[in-house]
């Protein structure tokens, strides 16, 4: 069992695919991760489940895999202070949990806003763009950068989890080039495929974030660190100054037009 | 009808029954302390040692009941104690919290105040002092109990 133990989940789960709804039945979704090169120990680790939770998590992938044997299975190394029922986040990961809270309230628009795309009209063409901008500067200059320049610096980078969040980072991006691209050329099926990708993309990596990666983070992270973090965090607050409130009155009102239909053509 | 049992904060309790822990020799337990004075009259908050520190805000009894204090806790940060039931001058202590926090840029502020329901009082004067000062810091809480267990550490 050890050996599977430090192999990576996508090479397992290929291997022996049962191993996929095993995780499902534990609330791991690495199923559908397009890297899975996290080793299986680390996520067993990093999901932090109850000791019972783990026995029988484990022992079920040993049955998968040494269906004809028996197999011990070695008790993943823990940090002590696991709460799993209830996740408390430090005050500067709140910040982070906060700022998502408003990106799924715009992502949870997209469909209506694609269902509703007026791409013939300067109208509603200024309403994509300003939703492509939103993604651009509140999504990923203002919260990701606080990410990628702040918060991960605090760990390996080559850990499997940060380059999985980083290679998810590189696709948003890729996805808003392209809305730019469709957008420039007034092409309406284009804008509206990427909006919906970005809208799975970014669904799937603020679940992980939330429920996964910023527990662990909180974990793992000292006390000095948490307050250096706050302060840094702060200082970007400082220098984005009123941008992000104007983010949150694009959303509010599109939530409001759509909600009167005022946008339907 | 329910026996009036007084304060919780001063009602007697005695543990001599309880199994002795596993001791350590006193001389292995070195002291944390990096400072002095301790007591937040006396202290200062422009003393270098509170400048960008991890501040310790203690209720007295705290270090009695924890054996671990000084391992666990102390150790790498700066403090200063008090009691908000017995002291006076609560005011002051509100004013030295807030400087903490504006003048000498404290890092974080940890509370660590004993299960007794005066005691939260301590928590209320550093909630207190971060509410009127312009600059905030992560503030976290520790509850620990009158045998010495951590009944819960969260930020508050």
């Amino acid at each position: 069992m050890e050996e599977y133990l430090n192999k990576g989940i996508k090479e397992i789960i290929s291997k022996f695919p049962q191993v996929a709804d095993i995780l499902n039945e534990y609330n791991i979704g690495c199923a559908p991760c397009s890297v899975g090169s996290c080793l299986l120990r680390d996520i067993v680790e990093i999901h932090n489940l109850s000791v019972e939770d783990e026995q029988a998590l484990m022992a079920k992938i040993a049955k998968v895999i040494y269906p004809d044997r028996d197999v011990k299975t070695p008790a993943i190394k823990r940090k002590p202070k696991a709460k799993p029922q209830e996740i408390k986040y430090s005050p500067p990961m709140k910040k982070l949990v906060d700022e998502h809270v408003l990106i799924k309230r715009w992502v949870a628009l997209i469909p209506e806003v694609v269902d509703n795309m007026a791409m013939e009209s300067e109208q509603g063409r200024h309403l994509i763009q300003e939703g492509v901008d939103f993604i651009r500067f509140y999504a990923d200059k203002y919260h990701h950068a606080k990410e990628e320049e702040i918060l991960f610096k605090y760990f390996d980078e080559n850990l499997d989890i940060l380059k999985t969040m980083h290679q998810e980072h590189e696709k948003a991006r890729s996805h808003v080039k392209a809305m730019l691209e469709a957008l420039d050329k007034r092409d309406k099926k284009a804008v509206a495929e990427h909006l919906i990708a970005y809208r799975e993309l970014l669904t799937e990596h603020i679940k992980k974030e939330d429920e996964i990666l910023y527990p662990w983070m909180d974990r793992n992270l000292s006390i000095t660190q948490i307050g250096q973090l706050f302060s840094k965090f702060n200082k970007i607050d400082e220098q984005f100054a009123d941008a992000p409130k104007r983010h949150e009155e694009f959303v509010n009102m599109l939530e409001k037009n759509l909600n009167r239909k005022e946008l339907r053509k | 009808m329910m026996e009036f049992e007084g304060c919780p904060g001063s009602k007697m309790f005695d543990f001599r029954d309880k199994d002795p822990q596993e001791e350590t020799s006193a001389a292995k337990v070195k002291s944390q302390l990096r400072q002095w004075p301790i007591q937040l009259h006396l202290i200062s908050p422009d003393a270098p040692y509170y400048q960008g520190a991890d501040v310790l805000l203690v209720a007295d009894c705290v270090a009695y009941a924890l054996g671990s204090f000084h391992t666990d806790y102390l150790k790498g940060k700066s403090i200063a104690i008090a009691c908000p039931k017995l002291d006076e001058g609560q005011n002051i202590y509100v004013e030295k919290i807030k400087s903490w926090l504006e003048d000498a840029k404290i890092n974080t502020l940890t509370v660590l105040i004993m299960q007794v329901p005066c005691c939260m009082g301590l928590l209320n004067l550093a909630q207190q002092a971060t509410q009127s000062s312009k600059r905030k810091v992560p503030i976290k809480s520790v509850v620990v109990s009158l045998q010495g267990e951590i009944l819960s550490e969260e930020w508050a």
